[in-house]
């Protein structure tokens, strides 16, 4: 804990982190990153290198094998799962390749969605979720079914949900896999520019070199660790 | 008095004879024995039974000194004779019927409390004993024990009374040496006897406690088979023990228009000189009269007894020991007044009957 | 940080309402099933209450309101002389000594005949008179008549209807063997609707129907602060063993436990259609859990507790089971109207007579029965609540499917084969108050037990498929999912397999019993002729005699019977006479069991007086017709009887008549001369009766007489088959719905195949043949669990009920029938759904997330 500190905490701080499935193969092992509050860092790498296992951890979805994940200043080990729970719901938002909008929602309860869970007044939630709504360029949607919306359309509210409660760390994992190029694009801008805005921080991961540009870091995930993009 | 108060009771309870109608049909008729003039009454042979007839009752009325505070109290028997097959060799064969009723007067109370008894005759559970006086019923028993004085317990959930009534005069016989006429037909007549002045002393329970008291009572015994006349529709009587040792007796029959359909009553003095009434020798005339807020029946409670004798005329002037004496027996009876009441020199019981409703039959 | 775990309200009515916006089918299956188990229990219950309250009623107003009562041991009664004993006993108020028969009015019903002592019933039971006894003079007119007349009689409404007569008229009255002639004077209005009942003079009864120096009753009214212990002590000691003490407790016993065991069934039955419709709920609950995965996990992801999972599925559970039950009461009540005003307070099982009584709606019961489909309702989703609490957020998330298999091997069902086996150990317990709970336990254990190894089973009655050579794709791609996904199979699968186990156990009961019945008929019956003559009717000697010497008759046999009560919590057992002349009363009597020989009266007693009273062969019994104590008898021998569940026990002509004093004889089974056809004897048996008996003898053929036996018993199961048909289109109807579901959660898979090349009608026909072979497996499973069920019903839930048994016959037809429905049901279902499933096209189906 960082309680009295008069630095700001790091959004993200990973030290010598390791993993490996359950195999025995190691995944990667002494990955360290700092970020820097607004920063947005994007992480490449082969199939099956373990990117989407190591977003898992960084939500405290997964257990490392050895390391350190601070969250916002907090560390994940410290944390049970109820409190890791507790963290994910306050600190982090999440995007996904497959959207994961649930049907049977309306849009606006869809964004809504990590308020209602803080436990938000329910018209409070739904304001804000609107505005939110507006601010991913759906404005007015908010009483719309996801039946109704188009793919892109879809990440908009994905993004817009991963938003909503002002998060110090964003999780996207191949944010742009679903959509086509043209889509992706807009999708990809519209993204950098509201984490950048919301001053969260933001992970994402990718195959594509494209969305990698948007990003202020491009780190390449290997087994030995995490290496600058290129070297 | 035929038909007096038992009638009452027995019209009520419906214990009348069944109608010729049903009579007729396939069953053997049974016969009562009529009343005539010349019987002698036997005693103690008459105290008991004479089951041969249709009704009989023995009637206990008196007045009781509970620490100071003067009750009026009745303990009653009847016995019916039904027109039961007589062929009928059942043990529960309804032959005989047997009720009875138990009363006090408390005017500290304001109304009588009351209980009665009904059976069948048998099994030694109801009885009307035939040669002395033994009247059992449940739980209730009147007898006269060896040495001449009867022996009454009766009572209900709100009082008992266990008496010895001790007899300080000669029987008194009603009428023509017991023959007591009660109605202009020759036929409308009983057997009918009084103890006057028995002295009282025995023991009443009420709400659970227990009381020594003491008094003065009269016994009325009268049987017969013969109804009363068809206009009457109710009767007044009153029985006096008077302080001086003497004894009255009067009783009038009613028609519908409350015209006197007959009269009767005897007065004897304390030295044992007795006169008796025909219907011209006694007049009752009403001085105020009392509603029953339950009934809505209206009584003559307040009354002046006229009668002539051959010692000149005398009025009795009556007052209740208080107003609601008025006795409800229903369902086995009828609902009628009966009360203890005074006049100067004499203390006794009243009876008013056929003033709720007409006694029709 | 603050984190509460659980669901907050908004979230939770999102998420349910949601969920059953998007399959509001599913929802309204599961409601209706417990809606259907709470209606049907409540209905079968309020029934019961109902009938149950209009017949204590009615014994009530026959008993009157009298606080202990004596009753005579049998019909002979007792002697009289015990009236005045209790009458005069401390602590008795009143004592109202009563003649009661069996009585017939000429042309009209049985009744039941009172003669009593008015005066003694008014302090006691006063609603046994007419009318008040009259309080005003012209009223007392009338009721003289009624009260001491010896020639009058006063009728129960029904009675009096029943007679055909009107007040005023004359009726004949046969009782005991004698006949009288009275007056009606009035109607009991003290005496409920039903009753048919007669009050006469207790003095004329004794006298007309020769019963004189004899009571049958005595009711007792205790003194006010009496110690009823003691009253009830010193009234044992005085009584004669041909009399016994009643409470008003021992005599509600004894109604309760005419139809108790009847009840109870029934009672079961309805909360077996209950069960079923838990495993609805936990079928569609399940699957709904299943198709959820990813919504679960991204709540999970955004932030929501394991346990919140936990609680919303219970609490949809909660909400499926409030609305259920809420309906359930209402239908409960409906069907309870309805099946009171159709088939009467006994639901057709014949224990009261011909009664329509009011319905008693008790709040309590409902209450009860509502708590129960709420409780089952979240049974059903506890397991798929845990479920969905185990739900692993990232692999669910990332494979973004509702579908899984069943990864791996499956565990040995352990937990199913100790379920079965505990229930087989239940089995062996005894009835618990007469009524056999742990049989109920066993059947429940092994139902779980059944439905718990159903993945288990179905994987293993796959397996020898999955050697197939060359089968054709579709039958070969619904093979491998089945077997690669047997838990899926088996949530579909549980409700349908819990009613049609519970549906053929029921049924194989039934066919046992009818069965047994047929048998056991024709061998009772095996004379040619059957005479009986109308209650209060008897043959004397002179006349059996007649009888016996026609010319049409090779053999008559005569038989009489009377109640008995030997035990005042219990209804009286029939004693009778039967037998030929100088032959045992055990000749040719079904047996069952050992027989015995000794010295001393022989007789032979039913199987349920048996069990009952703890008798075998060998052993001795007073019968209680004499003030003290009685003959002592042995048992000869045990024979089957299904006619009277109270228990019956048979002696020869000679013993029974040297017992009874009874020579007269009511029935008469006759052997006809060679050549003499039914048709001619009647009229020249009939002839040779006395005038008066020849018109109220009845003859009938054995044929006729089993006919009326089988109608009888068909009628008294009859709801049973209801109950059955219901659970079993619950069921169904599951069944249906949850295939839709399942096949609905696969348009992404149908997509993939038809990409691949599948043919569409291929992917129909892998439907079908997954739906047929889901149907076989649970039929099958149903069936096997069904027969095993039915030999706890055969040989522990009725003999410990109804103290009878039977041997197992199988209903192979029905069996077959409901194999083959299952299986078409699951087929048309599944190929219903998935026609749904493929109007879609395969492009939007891969793209699809959900």
């Amino acid at each position: 804990m960082v309680a009295g500190s008069s630095l700001p905490s790091p959004p993200l701080l990973i030290t010598d982190l390791a993993k490996s499935v359950p195999g025995g193969r190691v995944l990667f092992a002494g990955l360290n990153l700092c970020m820097a509050p607004g920063e947005i860092v994007a992480i490449m790498g082969e199939s099956g290198v373990g990117k989407s296992t190591l977003l898992n951890l960084f939500a405290g979805l997964d257990q490392a094998d050895r390391g350190r994940i601070e969250i916002d200043g907090v560390d994940l080990a410290a944390l049970n799962e109820e409190a890791r729970t507790g963290l994910r719901r306050d600190r982090i938002g999440f995007v996904f390749q497959a959207f994961h909008i649930l049907p049977h929602l309306t849009l606006a309860q869809n964004v809504a969605l990590p308020l209602v869970l803080a436990r938000q007044r329910q018209a409070h939630a739904l304001a804000e979720a609107n505005l939110m709504l507006g601010q991913v360029g759906l404005p007015g949607r908010g009483g719309d079914f996801p039946a109704q919306v188009s793919g892109g359309e879809m990440q908009r509210i994905a993004l817009a949900r991963a938003l909503v409660h002002s998060p110090a760390l964003v999780l996207a994992d191949e944010p742009t896999g679903n959509l086509d190029p043209q889509t992706a694009e807009t999708i990809l801008t519209l993204l950098c520019d509201r984490v950048r805005a919301s001053g969260a921080a933001a992970v994402i991961v990718t195959h594509s070199e494209r969305a990698a540009a948007a990003a202020d870091r491009v780190l390449t995930l290997t087994a030995q660790g995490l290496a600058v993009h290129g070297d | 008095m035929i038909g007096r108060r038992a009638l009452a009771a027995l019209i009520g309870a419906g214990l009348v004879l069944p109608s010729s109608r049903v009579f007729a049909q396939g069953r053997e008729a049974v016969v009562f024995a009529p009343v005539t003039p010349g019987r002698r009454l036997i005693f103690p042979a008459d105290h008991g039974a004479h089951p041969a007839f249709r009704t009989e009752w023995w009637y206990v009325t008196g007045w009781l000194e509970d620490r100071g505070q003067a009750l009026g109290f009745q303990i009653t028997f009847f016995r019916v004779r039904t027109g039961a097959d007589p062929r009928n060799p059942s043990a529960f064969s309804p032959r005989q019927i047997i009720f009875a009723h138990a009363a006090i007067s408390d005017p500290a109370l304001g109304r009588l409390s009351h209980a009665q008894r009904i059976a069948r005759e048998g099994f030694g559970l109801a009885q009307a004993k035939v040669g002395d006086m033994d009247l059992i019923l449940d739980d209730w028993r009147l007898r006269r024990d060896r040495s001449g004085v009867l022996q009454a317990r009766a009572g209900g959930e709100t009082f008992t009374l266990a008496l010895a009534l001790a007899p300080t005069q000669p029987v008194l016989r009603q009428g023509q040496a017991g023959f007591s006429r009660k109605g202009p037909g020759p036929d409308q007549a009983s057997y009918y006897y009084s103890l006057p002045h028995l002295k009282v002393s025995g023991v009443l329970t009420r709400d659970g406690v227990r009381r020594e008291v003491t008094g003065e009572a009269w016994l009325d015994q009268e049987w017969s088979s013969t109804l009363l006349d068809a206009r009457a529709v109710g009767w007044d009587w009153v029985a006096l023990n008077l302080e001086d040792g003497g004894a009255l007796t009067a009783f009038e029959v009613r028609d519908a228009a409350g015209k006197a359909v007959w009269a009767g009553g005897s007065l004897r003095t304390a030295t044992g000189d007795l006169s008796i009434f025909g219907p011209q020798d006694v007049r009752f005339t009403t001085r105020r009269r009392w509603s029953s807020p339950r009934t809505g029946a209206r009584y003559p409670i307040a009354r002046d007894v006229e009668v002539r004798s051959t010692g000149g005329t005398r009025v009795w002037r009556l007052e209740p020991l208080f107003d609601d004496q008025e006795l409800d027996s229903r369902p086995i009876g009828p609902v009628y007044w009966e009360g203890a009441v005074r006049a100067p020199g004499a203390r006794g019981y009243l009876e008013l009957t056929g003033y709720d409703a007409p006694l029709a039959l | 940080m603050g984190t509460r775990p659980g669901l907050s309200l908004q979230m939770l009515a999102w998420m349910v309402l949601g969920e059953w916006r998007a399959q509001p089918g599913r929802a309204l299956a599961a409601v209706l099933a417990i809606a259907v188990g709470v209606g049907l229990g409540l209905a079968v219950h309020l029934v019961n209450r109902s009938a149950l309250d209009e017949f204590a009623g009615a014994v009530r107003s026959v008993s009157g309101a009298a606080d202990l009562q004596i009753q005579a041991a049998s019909r002979t009664g007792f002697d009289e002389n015990l009236y005045p004993q209790l009458a005069r006993m401390e602590g008795v108020a009143s004592a109202s000594p009563l003649v009661e028969l069996d009585a017939r009015i000429e042309g009209g019903e049985r009744l039941t005949l009172l003669g009593l002592d008015p005066l003694r019933a008014f302090s006691v039971t006063p609603n046994l008179l007419g009318r008040p006894i009259a309080g005003d003079a012209a009223g007392g007119v009338t009721t003289a008549d009624a009260l001491f007349d010896q020639e009058v009689i006063t009728l129960s409404a029904a009675a009096l209807q029943q007679s055909g007569r009107q007040v005023g008229e004359r009726v004949q009255v046969n009782a005991a063997g004698q006949s009288a002639e009275f007056r009606i004077v009035g109607v009991l209005e003290g005496i409920s609707g039903d009753r048919s009942l007669g009050v006469i003079d207790i003095a004329a009864a004794q006298w007309r129907f020769e019963q004189l120096g004899r009571l049958q009753r005595i009711d007792l009214r205790l003194a006010p602060g009496a110690d009823r212990r003691s009253v009830e002590a010193s009234v044992r000691a005085l009584l004669p063993a041909e009399a016994a003490l009643v409470t008003p407790q021992s005599e509600m016993r004894r109604t309760e436990s005419l139809s108790r065991a009847y009840r109870v069934n029934l009672q079961m039955l309805a909360l077996v259609a209950l069960l079923t419709g838990g495993f609805l709920v936990y079928s569609a609950q399940s699957l709904s859990v299943v198709r959820r995965r990813p919504q679960f996990a991204l709540l999970r992801v955004l932030g929501l507790p394991a346990r919140g999972m936990l609680h919303q599925v219970l609490i949809e559970g909660a909400v499926l089971g409030l609305i259920g039950a809420a309906l359930g009461v209402a239908l409960g009540a409906g069907l309870a109207e309805l099946a009171l005003r159709v088939l009467g307070g006994d639901l057709g099982g014949g224990y009261f007579s011909g009664g329509r009584p009011p319905l008693a709606f008790t709040p309590l019961a409902a209450l009860v029965i509502f708590g129960l489909g709420v409780t089952i309702a979240l049974l059903g989703s506890l397991l798929p609540a845990l479920q969905a609490e185990r739900t692993p957020a990232a692999v669910a998330l990332k494979s973004g499917s509702g579908e899984a298999a069943d990864v791996g091997g499956l565990r040995p069902p352990w937990i199913s084969l100790g379920l079965l086996a505990a229930g087989g150990v239940a089995a062996l317990g005894p009835p618990v108050g007469g009524v056999p709970l742990f049989g109920y336990g066993a059947i429940a254990l092994i139902l779980a037990g059944g439905v718990g190894a159903m993945p288990w089973l179905a994987r293993g009655l796959l397996s020898p498929l999955r050697n197939l050579n060359h089968p054709p794709p579709s039958i070969a791609l619904a093979i491998a999912r089945l077997w690669g996904a047997p838990r899926q199979a088996a949530v579909a699968l549980s409700g349908i397999v819990a009613s049609t186990s519970l549906m053929v156990a029921m049924a194989v009961m039934v066919t046992s019993f009818r069965g047994s019945v047929e048998e056991w008929l024709t061998q009772i019956l095996p004379a040619d002729l059957y005479m009986r003559l109308e209650p209060g009717l008897a043959l004397d000697p002179a006349a059996q005699s007649r009888l016996s010497a026609a010319p049409q008759a090779a053999a008559v046999e005569f038989r009489q019977s009377f109640a008995l009560r030997l035990n005042p919590d219990l209804p009286p057992i029939q004693v009778s006479a039967r037998g030929r002349p100088g032959a045992g009363a055990g000749e040719n009597l079904p047996s069952a069991g050992a027989t015995a020989e000794r010295d001393g009266i022989p007789v032979w007693i039913s199987e349920p007086m048996a069990r009952l009273y703890k008798l075998s062969p060998g052993d001795t019994l007073v019968l209680p017709v004499a003030p003290d104590a009685g003959p002592e008898v042995f048992v000869a021998g045990v024979w089957r009887d299904y006619s009277n569940q109270f228990g019956a026990l048979l002696m020869d002509q000679a013993a029974y008549s040297a017992l009874t004093g009874d020579p007269d004889r009511a029935e008469a089974s006759i052997t006809l001369a060679p050549g003499v056809s039914p048709a001619a004897a009647i009229p020249a048996l009939r002839a040779r009766l006395p005038p008066a008996l020849a018109a109220g003898a009845d003859f009938a053929e054995p044929r006729e007489i089993r006919a009326i036996a089988l109608r009888i018993f068909d009628r008294s199961f009859a709801v049973t088959y209801a109950l059955e048909a219901i659970a079993i289109l619950v069921g169904l109807a599951g069944v249906a719905t949850t295939f839709s579901a399942q096949t609905l959660a696969r348009r992404k898979e149908f997509g993939m195949l038809r990409h691949v090349g599948v043919q569409r009608g291929e992917i129909v026909g892998m439907l079908a043949a997954e739906g047929a072979l889901l149907g076989v497996v649970g039929a099958l499973a149903g069936l096997t669990l069904g027969v095993v069920m039915s030999q706890v019903l055969i040989h522990v839930v009725n003999p410990q009920s109804f103290n009878w048994t039977m041997e197992t016959r199988l209903p192979w037809a029905l069996m077959a029938t409901l194999g083959v429905a299952l299986v078409a049901t699951s087929a048309g279902a599944a190929v219903l759904a998935g026609r749904g499933a493929l109007s879609n096209t395969a492009v939007q189906a891969v793209r699809e997330d959900w």
